[in-house]
């Protein structure tokens, strides 16, 4: 190595320059944080806490969305609807063999047809001055009826013999059942002047809720109505339920089951990809909470770089004894950096731990399935370390341009 | 030794104030000199100086026939580490390390290894009476112990010359006779001694004494 004139009249002395072994300078910052572990908790507590928001809500975040999409995707997810373009009237895709070509896909639960008149007169007695009700009218087959799947307060449903045998049966909701009067199974009521008997009343449906204020009859005896079957208002469609994650797939295949020779001629409405919704939903309420961890973590550098600066106020005498002993400046920022580096991702650690405390409490207290991403509590460690050595960076060259007279006056 | 030649040292505060005038000053080794004088008069910029501490605004201060004025600043960190050995009136001992530790310190930036390190403060401390304190933290040793722990730290690594900034400004009288006999033990075993000091009583111990007055320096044998 050729050395500079400097360095070989120094080696008259023969003294090499000073220097600080690695694993030296990982010690003494090491033992700087932990001999003091008030004034380490005082620089470090902002970290925490800003780590412990950003874990805890962005844990909690996505606690909720995986709440918001799992309740989601029970219900609507597993449905489709197939109708026509345009309506015609023949329906050869209404027709059995094109039903049954549909229920053998792979992923459909049910399939039925389903008819929607426009609004009927409902009334109790044969005289339809006293109590007239409008409400729509569903004609279903027993499996379109079992895709919607009311929950019954009384009676039951209609099943394939009272489709077969065009019976006059009639399942209401609570609601036109209330209006009409009808508190039991059993009575007559009319609808467009003709008679049915009701056989189930039903507070809520699983799927379609239009049918929440309607009377479904069989879809047999839904063609014996006044208005004819195609005509002005009356709305025909097929209802499938899906085995959940299948919705999309179903959606894509139906109109080729159902109508194989002109598929376009019928369109599928499948509910959203659960995935790319819930991408959605995480985005919005991601980038809210994304935003009050930044802010929290940026507070946190903030604290850690005044809590230094002040920490650092209160070792100038330690600092001129270094330099004294041999200490270079470079000596001293390297370690002071490092100090706050380490209580940074200490802090980070600390803050991490107790965001993911405040997840699992919350989400157990609420009975939901706390969701946490390891890659966030990583996340929340780096970025305190890294913030730890940012804010350290001002108040170490400051202390490492002291000159060794003026820190030791201290 | 240490040789002085027309060394000045200036600070620029608004008005220049001149701490040290064309000092001339020769130390050989195995002295034991004292530097007395009235506050501000400048002993202890003297003593920055000798210490590699501060650097002289003119003048050429040489160390065994090596000029310091063009070493870096890595070099004189260097040089106070292996020639010198520092004793301060404040001890400037680390809270919350233990005696030992604090010993060690002193050699950190010297290039010896931990166990080195770790043997030779053992004996250090062994040597100012305090082995059985080498586990003590220093809030928990009297002044008269502070300064013979920080004595420790300054002597460890065998230095040629101890520099002491009123090594018994905070110390009653028997700790200062103790200071005091414990100088004159380390010079009597040939390290070189400078004594900045304002009781007569410290000073009288050395064999040359200094003193200055407006940035001159005035010596009596």
């Amino acid at each position: 190595m050729r050395l500079s004139r400097r360095r070989s009249r120094a080696t008259d002395l023969s003294i090499r320059p000073s220097r600080l072994r690695l694993g030296d300078l990982a010690g003494e910052a090491a033992l700087a944080v932990l001999s003091h572990p008030g004034r380490s908790l005082a620089t470090v507590v902002g970290t925490i806490v800003g780590a412990a928001a950003f874990v805890a809500s962005l844990g909690l975040g996505s606690t909720l969305n995986q709440q918001v999409t799992s309740s989601f995707d029970v219900r609507r997810a597993t449905e489709v609807v197939v109708q026509p373009e345009v309506s015609d009237d023949r329906e050869p895709w209404l027709a059995e063999p094109a039903l049954q070509r549909l229920t053998r896909l792979n992923g459909v639960v049910a399939a039925g047809r389903r008819v929607t008149l426009p609004e009927q007169p409902l009334h109790r007695t044969s005289d339809p001055r006293h109590g007239v009700v409008g409400a729509p009218v569903l004609g279903t087959d027993p499996s379109a009826l079992r895709v919607i799947a009311p929950a019954l307060t009384t009676g039951r449903y209609f099943d394939s013999f009272q489709e077969d045998a065009q019976a006059p049966v009639v399942m209401l909701s609570e609601v036109v059942a209330r209006q009409l009067g009808v508190h039991r199974v059993g009575v007559a009521v009319f609808i467009a002047g003709r008679p049915f008997t009701v056989i189930g009343i039903y507070h809520d449906v699983t799927r379609r809720p239009e049918a929440l204020a309607a009377a479904i009859i069989p879809y047999s005896v839904a063609h014996r109505l006044g208005s004819p079957v195609g005509g002005r208002g009356t709305k025909q469609d097929v209802l499938i339920e899906t085995f959940p994650g299948a919705a999309q797939l179903i959606g894509r295949q139906a109109p080729l089951a159902l109508r194989p020779e002109a598929p376009t001629e019928l369109r599928a409405i499948a509910p959203p990809d659960p995935a790319t919704l819930r991408r959605e939903i995480e985005d919005n309420t991601t980038r809210s909470t994304l935003m009050i961890s930044v802010i929290a973590l940026l507070i946190g550098t903030i604290s850690i770089g005044n809590a230094t600066t002040a920490g650092i106020a209160g070792r100038t005498g330690e600092i001129g004894l270094r330099r004294a002993v041999g200490a270079r400046s470079s000596h001293i920022f390297l370690q002071l950096v490092l100090e706050t580096a380490a209580l940074g991702f200490l802090g980070g650690v600390t803050g991490a731990l107790l965001g993911v405390l405040t997840t699992s409490v919350a989400s157990v207290a609420n009975g939901w399935t706390p969701v946490i991403e390891i890659r966030v509590a990583l996340i929340a460690c780096a970025i305190s370390a890294m913030s730890g050595l940012l804010a350290g960076l001002l108040p170490a060259a400051r202390a490492a341009r002291l000159s060794p007279v003026t820190a030791l006056q201290k | 030794m240490l040789t002085l030649e027309g060394v000045e040292r200036v600070y620029h505060e608004g008005q220049p104030v001149h701490a040290l005038r064309a000092v001339d000053l020769h130390i050989d080794s195995g002295d034991y000199v004292s530097i007395t004088g009235p506050s501000g008069a400048g002993k202890s910029t003297l003593l920055n100086l000798l210490g590699l501490l501060d650097v002289p605004t003119a003048g050429s201060y040489r160390i065994r026939d090596m000029e310091t004025s063009t070493c870096s600043a890595a070099m004189r960190g260097a040089i106070r580490c292996r020639l010198f050995g520092f004793v301060f009136q404040a001890f400037h001992l680390l809270p919350g390390r233990t005696a030992l530790e604090n010993v060690e310190l002193g050699m950190l930036y010297g290039g010896y290894r931990r166990g080195r390190r770790r043997r030779l403060a053992v004996d250090a401390l062994e040597r100012v009476g305090l082995g059985r304190r080498a586990a003590a933290d220093p809030r928990q040793l009297s002044g008269g112990e502070k300064q013979r722990v920080a004595i420790a730290r300054a002597v460890a690594a065998q230095p040629q010359v101890l520099f002491c900034d009123e090594p018994t400004g905070n110390l009653d009288s028997t700790n200062t006779a103790i200071v005091v006999a414990m100088l004159r033990e380390l010079n009597a075993n040939g390290l070189t001694v400078v004594v900045v000091t304002h009781d007569a009583d410290v000073a009288a111990e050395a064999r040359r004494k200094i003193q200055v007055i407006d940035g001159l320096l005035n010596e009596s044998r």
